[in-house]
């Protein structure tokens, strides 16, 4: 059994082709796991997190929006909505987007319209923020 | 004979429009070049959504999830993608033509409603009386995933409350630079045709199968709602180079034609110049 396996991360604008790596651990809707190589063959829903990236000694963050990710004998696939590799990410814009989500969930709470959307998108900005300052 | 003044005038008008419409030419060009990346760079994820929802689909109950299901289409839904700014030829013209036909076939303004996408189409069907429900302006300049979502998310709910039963989407698709192709597509409820191949691995899903179509259904629809953009937005650009390189020739030629009669008129006034000093010398040696 190979102990290294083929990594892609792809997302509707951009994909990180991730080469061979030993281990992933990605955001499920049930809570994280982790794939090694030889892993069974699945489909899993993957919820707003971090994805982490084990290639020898390095590792490498990504904060992802939802997606799915598919496991086969060849490799593994992280189809996500967006993912940005930790150094990429814009503290100041996270932060920005937090301040933006919190007033709009305040403002909702009376007409409760795309309350699902605003919390979303201040779960996206915590996540973000949480990865960006790990 | 036209004042040669006048043509002169004309010649230098021409010329400064055809500047413009040349560099507009060229910015629609790198434009388009950028469009056709983001298309390119969209396809791996629209294809890879698309193949497992096709293999999953055939397994579970069509009837638990509202968005598969179709319900008989009392009211209908129109999205329009059109573009926010002109100059790009017969783009917008021929969709909203287009789109006005469909709509007003399928039911007089009161069945069917609309979403528009881009300034044009908003402006002829809100002009016309027509049931806008949503309308998305002045996006286009920075397009984001994140308008595709917007978008497809608005949709659903809509769908979801029972606004609508059947959306199509009215877009331009881009065939190569020199031919877009209006295409109608059934938005919602979805239905993807079965096709033979389906992947043959057999999948642990987690948590469950329908759990995992519940989260990719609204996925598959961001992707597609980000297809339709990337098609149009790619579309408009080509058109208007195609308009902007046609309209940059026919200035060209135009100040061919003016330049072949100043010349002449030039030479004209010339003749009559020498012929008057002439016939002046004749006077004076008589």
């Amino acid at each position: 059994m190979p102990a290294q396996f083929h990594l892609e991360i792809i997302t509707p604008t951009h994909v990180f082709d991730e080469g061979q790596v030993d281990y992933v651990r990605a955001p499920g809707v049930d809570g994280s796991f982790g794939v090694m190589a030889g892993h069974t063959e699945s489909i899993m829903a993957l919820d707003i997190g971090e994805i982490k990236v084990v290639k020898g000694s390095v590792e490498i963050f990504y904060a992802c929006a939802r997606g799915f990710a598919e496991i086969t004998k060849d490799g593994v696939q992280l189809l996500v909505e967006s993912a940005e590799l930790k150094e990429n990410i814009d503290l100041k814009r996270a932060q920005e987007a937090y301040e933006r989500a919190k007033a709009l969930l305040k403002k909702k709470q009376d007409e409760m319209l795309d309350e699902e959307q605003a919390l979303r998108a201040l779960k996206r900005s915590m996540n973000r923020m949480s990865v960006a300052r790990k | 004979m036209a004042n040669l003044k006048d043509i002169r005038k004309r010649i230098g008008t021409i010329d400064s429009i055809r500047q413009v419409t040349r560099a507009m030419k060229l910015v629609a060009a790198a434009k388009l070049r950028r469009a056709q990346t983001n298309m390119e760079q969209a396809r791996p994820y629209a294809n890879r959504i698309n193949g497992v929802l096709k293999h999953l689909l055939p397994d579970i109950n069509r009837s638990a999830h509202q968005l598969l299901t179709m319900r008989p289409a009392k009211k209908k839904a129109f999205v329009v993608v059109t573009s926010d700014r002109g100059l790009c030829g017969s783009f917008n013209t021929n969709i909203l033509r287009h789109a006005h036909a469909i709509i007003d076939e399928v039911g007089k303004k009161e069945q069917s409603q609309l979403i528009c996408i881009g300034r044009k189409g908003y402006e002829y069907f809100s002009k016309r009386g027509y049931d806008v429900v949503d309308h998305y302006t002045g996006f286009w300049k920075d397009l984001d995933f994140s308008h595709a979502q917007e978008m497809a998310g608005a949709i659903t709910d809509h769908y979801l409350k029972g606004d609508f039963d059947d959306v199509r989407v009215i877009y331009n698709q881009f065939k190569n630079v020199a031919q877009q192709e209006i295409v109608e597509f059934h938005f919602l409820p979805l239905v993807l045709e079965e096709n033979d191949e389906t992947i043959t691995t057999d999948y642990l899903f987690e948590p469950s199968k329908d759990e995992v179509v519940k989260s990719l259904v609204p996925r598959h629809l961001n992707v597609q709602m980000w297809r339709f953009l990337l098609e149009s937005n790619a579309s408009e650009q080509a058109a208007r180079m195609t308009s902007m390189e046609a309209a940059t020739e026919n200035a060209g030629e135009l100040i061919d034609s003016l330049r072949l009669e100043y010349n002449k008129a030039r030479q004209a006034a010339i003749t009559t110049e020498i012929l008057e000093v002439v016939s002046g010398a004749e006077a004076l040696v008589e």
